[in-house]
């Protein structure tokens, strides 16, 4: 790797150089100031904690044969050898002696959590069989793989597709669907890539510098930008960390953002202040049909002015009295916005985007920014996630299977981004189907997800769900209703390819089982499994899903086991090696080069340094030349080959341009035009369910007007207090919603979650720091203390989402480190009672510290307490609440939780009336152009299948 | 060459990854930490921000931790690092009260004192501390600031800088570019009794966050810190009190030679040689106990760092011990010219032995209660108290004339007058910190109130004062006066002990 970092002449060194990786030389710290020599071998992987995977170097003491410590990898592109807090307490979740370390069986009853040990060879017996079963009798939908922390582009779509099933479910709605729909209605690619390093001026929607969805990576070149002088907006109605370092603070009502958003457009329109060239080369403003206008055959200038018209009523005036953020800041922001041109780079992910109904429009009233000042992969602006995202040709791809399961992708939502995976408890109640095979992954929707005792009542269905397998590292509160746990590795405990759009640059990073590559390098040893040299039999899915689908086909009949065999060995699995070596050697431009200068396979290097870089300073990619030969016809200045879009003439030239209809970044959409949604073809202003005028309704000063396109609440009959708006979805920098596995170091630093209240409402409700209060929701409450505070918008109360996890029993694994232990009823049919029964407290474990655990307030459980809030367009779960304060009574006690889960469903039905169903023009169930995960085949599009 | 830190607030984002970094690097138990991010929540909505604050040793150039420690397990490497010995330390905790800054705890798994130590084991291989490293915004600089050309001599000399607490003039090596002063000065920001996303540990929090919480918003509040133990426990205010006894049974009558020419016949003498020799056995017995590392006493003897006034208090106790005993065998054999030799040097090693600890308080630079001036003089008054007082507990019967009684009531009154005084200056005068202050503000209003006021005020000066003054020839009276003074003695000790450490240095 040629870009290692060097230390200056007679400076210390950051890292150990590449050079002597393989045999590494410490001091013991332990033993210090003794000198006593410890010998490493460091090995490279990447992290699994977030979705940023950032690289690791695990330190295998040579002695001991087992990880000493981790720390971050230095030619990791993205990370560059830094970590976070969250990447540190690895060592926390290897060495807990609360793992799960066996393949377990379920006992007792499903959901008594009585287990006994198993083994790998019996799980794939049972699993092979069952599927096996499904697929032949036809019911490929009842097998639903459910993921929640992804972490291997594109690999679990192969192993679907291979089965022919359409089976994947994902996490996406309750976390960034509403921002990926707005970006991909822009741009055809459903992430910003902001290179933030290069930038003049940045907006954050979002807590980036904290919690951002590449947290480290961007982390790092923000505060660079900002050091080279770049203004930092941020746009949060609560004090993070971010807002604290911005420039500028601004705190608008939830929901009200976009608002805000369109006023600094309409600033940057009518001051002239915008990039015309690059407007009228690359915004489909001919497509522009508002307000009687139509631009198809007027000039560019016409349509300028008919698009200060149709803003000219979202003025700075209009947007403070909407925010409250002051008019004159809005207008600053947009000079600032205006002032950096072509190096404006702008995140919106979560935040607005999830809290809000119409969320989405948020993300596309950013891009409109962007587009404005021409900053549309430029240096210092916003690329497509699909520039700087490589995700290499798997080995061997499936045919897309030609069924649509519509579980995961309903007729209500053609347009929803990801797969209506909050809903899966509801359509399972309305008899939709069945799920005779459910695998979760990573994934805790009992906790984490809306309404979670919804999901606690179909878990525990065995007509509903026939068969579950939780696939985690870890016990949670939903593989307590599993029949099988099945411990998968961490971050140094399997094999993954990932990559993310980190900067203006791409790269893979390589997720691999270090104590299997430490013997298998400094030993020799041949390792066939990797459970073989992971603690107790934890595997990773790699081989686990080979040798399924081996199960599943054992003799080839099904024409499974093709896409999971050999080609070296014929007639036997396709060993990780071999797998990863493929990609590797045929998949990744320039690593083959870049192995053998080093005198190294592809594999080889890969597993030495742990990551690639693929390419740097990508910028402009939609001017990319397009060759004649990739064209076949013209339609006005759009080239298609294969009666699909490739390309644009744009100026005279033949380019790629971006990945939309047009080929254009389109700020008029017509596939909202046509699949019914007419009003939001442009960037526009939803009136959110937790903004003022809902509010107003809500807290019944104002008559709700009916047709409005707005859910009503309808508050239980126990709900009272001040109405304000729960804004439940911000995450820390030092914990990984459920996934923060046994990490003692993080919970000691962030253990508790308490309502945060601003000052002005607390003396209202004389209430003071510590006081407990009682939150009512639509289908139920809980309760909490408060944390009163001058960093939050007033008539706002917020609650950070990762805490608060509980186990039913004292000696239960589940996160010792931050749960109490509850008690959990149903006194009534649907009516859920969850109380506190003891805080955590020190236990006896080999970890000493577990005897020291200092604190005993591990937060509140509050998402059991909301209802699903589909977005009728995207799909998002629209996370904020409204919800009414009160001080709490005599009988409330702190972690209190109640919720009825009829009422949740009579919400999750009035959120679904405001749908618009499929088809769609065409017949079809979905826009074709719409990205799909797991796409299958385009007949299985039609909602009416031919013949 | 001089190794130190620059923390950039400019760049930092209060992610805590460097306080896990050295928690993973140096298996930092739970409970105490080397480096943590002191957060403030500063200003009124919607001009808030939050500050932080990366927390941790400074290495300072004139480091007191190092001067205190008796067995020199605390030490300055010639690179400029503070470093410790876990090997030699006694665990006296010394480090502790003198570190003006709460860099250093008590390591739970073994017993000895430990702190951020630059990752010296790193840098003596050529690498950063794991923090450096880790920070992803490369806000912890680490380098040599004698050298130049080095990064962080060049960010010193371009940006303005701060440290913490300059005034204890102990020159820290850890510069702030961008510091706050709502959250570099201790006190500025208000504790609420809760942090942010944290409860306050309350296995070590400290009384005085319990004295102030207030309103429950305002100008600026601690979002997060770290709480510290109170490093020494009832033992220590236990020994000053024994102490003062012990070295105190020669005091008066020495006063009353010397002044009046009265000698004491050879049953006192054996009387109180022996009530020196017990007191100074139970002050030991105190000191080691209070030891987390009780095995090792004997390394004060064995090795002993001579700058350190706990090493010279160890000799010079040991001292006053030995000539005690012999002072006490000799009189009780009946080797009355023995004894007499040694009734000057003991009583001489027996005022040594009160006032020392004056200065052992003193080296504690991280307490502002104790670096009063007046506590020498104080010691001395406590000295002639606590051996007046005993003297008026002691029946004629053991050798106490009627003149020895009178000259012991002078004592207790002229003792009672002096302690009253600087008592009454310490609570009045202004002083010269806000940390001292608000040590005051704990023992007149807050936690330690009662105890203050009602043990060593009513019991030890108001109730002897009155009695001494209605009935000073009543022997009755005159001990009852004798015990309100050595129990006022023992709460006013444990008040002066605890509200020194009862002020967060952060």
């Amino acid at each position: 790797m040629e870009d290692e970092p060097q230390p200056p002449r007679n400076q210390l060194r950051s890292y150990p150089p590449v050079e002597s990786w393989s045999d590494w030389v410490e001091h013991d710290p332990q033993a210090w100031p003794e000198k006593a020599e410890r010998h490493y071998r460091l090995i490279p992987t990447i992290c699994f904690n977030c979705e940023a995977a950032c690289g690791l170097l695990a330190y295998v003491d040579k002695e001991t044969g087992e990880i000493a410590k981790i720390e971050g990898n230095p030619v990791h592109p993205a990370s560059r050898g830094r970590l976070c807090a969250k990447g540190l307490a690895i060592m926390n979740q290897l060495q807990s002696a609360d793992r799960v370390l066996y393949p377990m069986k379920r006992k007792g009853p499903r959901g008594s959590n009585q287990w006994e040990r198993t083994t790998w060879d019996e799980v794939l017996e049972t699993f092979g069989a069952r599927i096996r079963r499904a697929i032949r009798e036809g019911r490929g939908e009842e097998v639903m793989y459910h993921v929640g922390r992804p972490g291997h582009d594109g690999y679990m779509e192969r192993v679907l597709q291979g089965w022919g099933v359409d089976g994947h479910n994902s996490h996406v709605n309750i976390c960034s669907a509403a921002a990926r729909l707005g970006y991909f209605l822009w741009q055809g690619a459903d992430r910003p890539s902001p290179d933030y390093a290069n930038a003049r001026c940045i907006l954050l929607i979002s807590a980036h510098l904290e919690s951002g969805h590449y947290f480290n990576p961007h982390a790092q070149r923000i505060i660079e930008a900002k050091m080279a002088g770049a203004k930092l907006i941020v746009v949060d109605p609560r004090l993070s960390n971010t807002a604290s370092c911005a420039d500028s603070w601004l705190a608008p009502h939830p929901g009200t953002e976009t608002a805000v958003l369109l006023a600094m457009a309409k600033v940057i329109l009518d001051s002239g202040r915008f990039d015309a060239r690059f407007m009228r080369q690359w915004v489909n403003w001919e497509d522009y049909e508002a307000d009687g206008f139509v631009a198809r055959g007027k000039t560019f200038e016409e349509f300028v002015t008919a698009l200060r018209t149709h803003y000219a009523p979202y003025t700075p005036e209009f947007a403070e009295r909407e925010s409250g953020v002051p008019a004159e800041a809005i207008a600053q922001a947009a000079q600032d916005v205006a002032d950096a041109g072509s190096r404006f780079a702008s995140h919106v992910w979560r935040a607005s985007a999830a809290g809000n109904l119409g969320g989405w429009q948020s993300a596309r009233a950013l891009v409109l920014l962007q587009a404005l000042t021409g900053s549309m992969g430029t240096r210092g602006g916003l690329s497509p996630n699909s520039w700087d995202k490589f995700v290499p040709e798997p080995f061997r791809v499936p045919p897309a299977q030609e069924r649509w399961n519509e579980l995961l992708y309903p007729p209500e939502w053609p347009l929803s981004h990801h797969e209506m995976s909050q809903l899966l408890p509801h359509f399972l109640k309305e008899g939709r189907g069945r799920l005779d095979v459910y695998f979760t992954r990573v994934f805790n929707p009992v906790w984490t997800y809306p309404d979670g005792f919804s999901w606690m009542e179909v878990l525990r269905d065995e007509r509903l769900v026939g068969l579950h397998a939780a696939l985690t590292p870890v016990w949670s509160e939903t593989a307590a209703f599993a029949d099988y746990v099945l411990p998968m590795g961490l971050a140094c405990e399997r094999h993954d390819v990932q990559s993310q759009e980190t900067q203006a640059g791409s790269w893979i990073g390589f997720r691999q089982p270090v104590v299997r590559v430490f013997r298998e390098l400094e030993h020799g040893e041949r390792v066939h499994y990797t459970y073989e040299a992971n603690p107790g039999e934890v595997w990773e899915e790699d081989e686990f899903w080979t040798s399924l689908s081996w199960h599943i086909d054992p003799d080839g009949s099904m024409g499974i086991r093709q896409w999971f065999e050999s080609q070296t060995e014929p007639g036997t699995p396709v060993s990780v090696d071999e797998y990863y070596g493929h990609i590797f050697d045929h998949s990744v431009p320039g690593l083959p080069a870049a192995a053998a200068r080093e005198g190294l396979t592809p594999l080889q290097y890969m597993r030495k340094y742990g990551a690639f870089e693929v390419a740097r300073d990508v910028y402009s990619v939609n001017e990319a030349p397009l060759s004649g030969a990739d064209t076949t016809t013209q339609e006005r200045d759009l080239l298609s080959k294969d009666g699909r879009a490739v390309g644009v003439l744009v100026g005279g030239r033949s380019v790629v341009g971006y990945e939309t209809p047009s080929r254009k970044l389109e700020l008029y959409s017509t596939t909202m035009r046509d699949w019914k949604w007419p009003e939001f073809a442009l960037p526009e202003y939803i009136r959110s369910h937790v903004g003022p005028a809902a509010l107003a309704v809500a807290g019944g000063e104002t008559a709700g007007p009916s047709g409005d396109g707005m859910p009503r609440v309808e508050w239980p009959t126990h709900a009272r207090g001040d109405v304000l708006v729960l804004v439940p979805t911000y995450r820390l920098p030092t914990l990984i919603h459920t996934r923060n596995n046994n990490a003692k170091w993080l919970f000691e630093i962030s253990h508790k979650n308490p309502l945060l209240m601003s000052s002005t409402d607390a003396s209202r409700l004389q209430v003071r720091t510590g006081d407990l209060v009682k939150v009512h929701t639509e289908i139920g409450w809980f309760v909490i203390s408060l944390w009163v505070t001058e960093g939050l918008k007033p008539g706002v109360v917020a609650c950070s989402h990762h805490l608060g996890r509980w186990r039913r029993d004292r000696d239960e694994a589940i996160e010792r480190w931050g749960s109490s232990v509850v008690s959990v009823e149903e006194p009534e049919p649907g009516k859920w009672m969850l109380r506190v029964k003891e805080a955590t407290q020190p236990w006896t474990s080999s970890d000493p510290d577990s005897q020291r655990i200092w604190w005993s307030d591990t937060g509140v459980h509050q998402n059991l307490t909301f209802p699903v809030h589909p977005d009728p367009v995207s799909g998002m779960q629209c996370w904020h609440q409204v919800v009414k304060v009160e001080k709490a009574g005599g009988d409330d006690r702190y972690g209190d939780v109640f919720v009825d889960t009829a009422l949740a469903h009579q919400v999750y039905l009035r959120w679904k009336s405001l749908c618009r169903p499929a088809p769609g023009p065409g017949d079809l169930r979905r826009p074709l152009w719409f990205a799909r995960v797991a796409r299958p085949a385009p007949e299985a599009y039609l909602m009416s299948p031919a013949g | 060459m001089r190794y130190g830190f620059v923390i950039d607030n400019r760049k930092c984002i209060g992610c805590h990854a460097c306080s896990v970094a050295c928690k993973a690097e140096n298996q930092v138990p739970l409970g105490v930490f080397r480096t943590w991010v002191r957060c403030v929540d500063k200003g009124q909505f919607p001009d808030t921000r939050r500050y932080f604050q990366v927390t941790r040793c400074n290495h300072c150039d004139n480091p007191p931790c190092v001067a205190v420690c008796p067995v020199a397990a605390m030490f300055k490497r010639s690179n400029g690092i503070i470093d410790f010995d876990p090997s030699r330390c006694i665990g006296c905790k010394a480090c502790l009260q003198a570190c003006p800054y709460d860099a250093i705890y008590v390591d739970p798994e073994r017993g000895t004192a430990a702190k951020c130590h630059f990752c010296a084991h790193r840098v003596d291989a050529g690498m950063e501390p794991a923090c450096v490293v880790a920070c992803p915004e490369q806000a912890i600089v680490a380098g040599d600031i004698d050298d130049p050309t080095s990064e962080i001599s060049r960010l010193i000399d371009r940006e303005p800088v701060r440290v913490r607490r300059p005034e204890k003039q102990t020159r820290p090596k850890l510069f702030y570019v961008g510091a706050e002063a709502a959250v570099i000065v201790p006190g500025q920001a208000r504790n609420v009794g809760t942090y942010l996303f944290a409860t306050v540990n309350t296995k070590a929090h400290r009384a005085a966050l319990q004295a102030e919480p207030g309103r429950s918003s305002g100008p600026a509040i601690v979002s997060y810190d770290v709480e510290h133990l109170r490093p020494w426990g009832w033992q220590v205010p236990a020994y000053f009190w024994t102490k003062s006894v012990s070295a105190g049974v020669l005091a008066l009558p020495a006063l009353a030679r010397a002044a009046e020419g009265l000698a004491i016949g050879p049953r006192l003498e054996t009387v109180l040689g022996l009530t020196g020799v017990v007191f100074m056995g139970l002050t030991a017995a105190l000191l080691v106990s209070d030891l987390s590392r009780p095995e090792r006493f004997f390394q004060v003897l064995m090795r002993p760092q001579p700058r350190s006034w706990v090493a010279r208090g160890a000799f010079l106790l040991l001292a006053y011990g030995v000539l005690c005993t012999c002072f006490f065998l000799s009189s009780w054999a009946g080797a009355g010219n023995v004894a007499s030799a040694l009734f000057w040097p003991t009583a001489s090693a027996g005022l040594l032995a009160a006032v020392y600890t004056a200065f052992l308080f003193g080296q504690c630079k991280g307490r502002d209660l104790w670096q009063t001036r007046f506590l020498p003089p104080h010691l001395v008054a406590q000295w002639v108290l606590a051996s007046s007082a005993v003297l008026t507990l002691l029946p004629g019967s053991l050798g106490v004339t009627p003149r020895l009684r009178h000259a012991a009531v002078v004592g207790l009154a002229v003792g009672l007058l002096a302690h009253g005084l600087i008592v009454l200056g310490e609570l009045a005068m202004p002083h010269a910190t806000d940390s001292a202050r608000r040590a005051v503000r704990v023992v007149t209003r807050g936690s330690l109130r009662d105890t203050f006021w009602i043990g060593a005020i009513g019991a030890g000066w108001l109730l002897p004062a009155v009695l001494l003054a209605a009935g000073r020839n009543s022997p009755l009276v005159v001990g009852i006066a004798g015990v309100g003074a050595l129990a006022g003695l023992l709460a006013f000790e444990w008040c002066f002990v605890m509200a020194g450490q009862d002020v967060a240095n952060s």
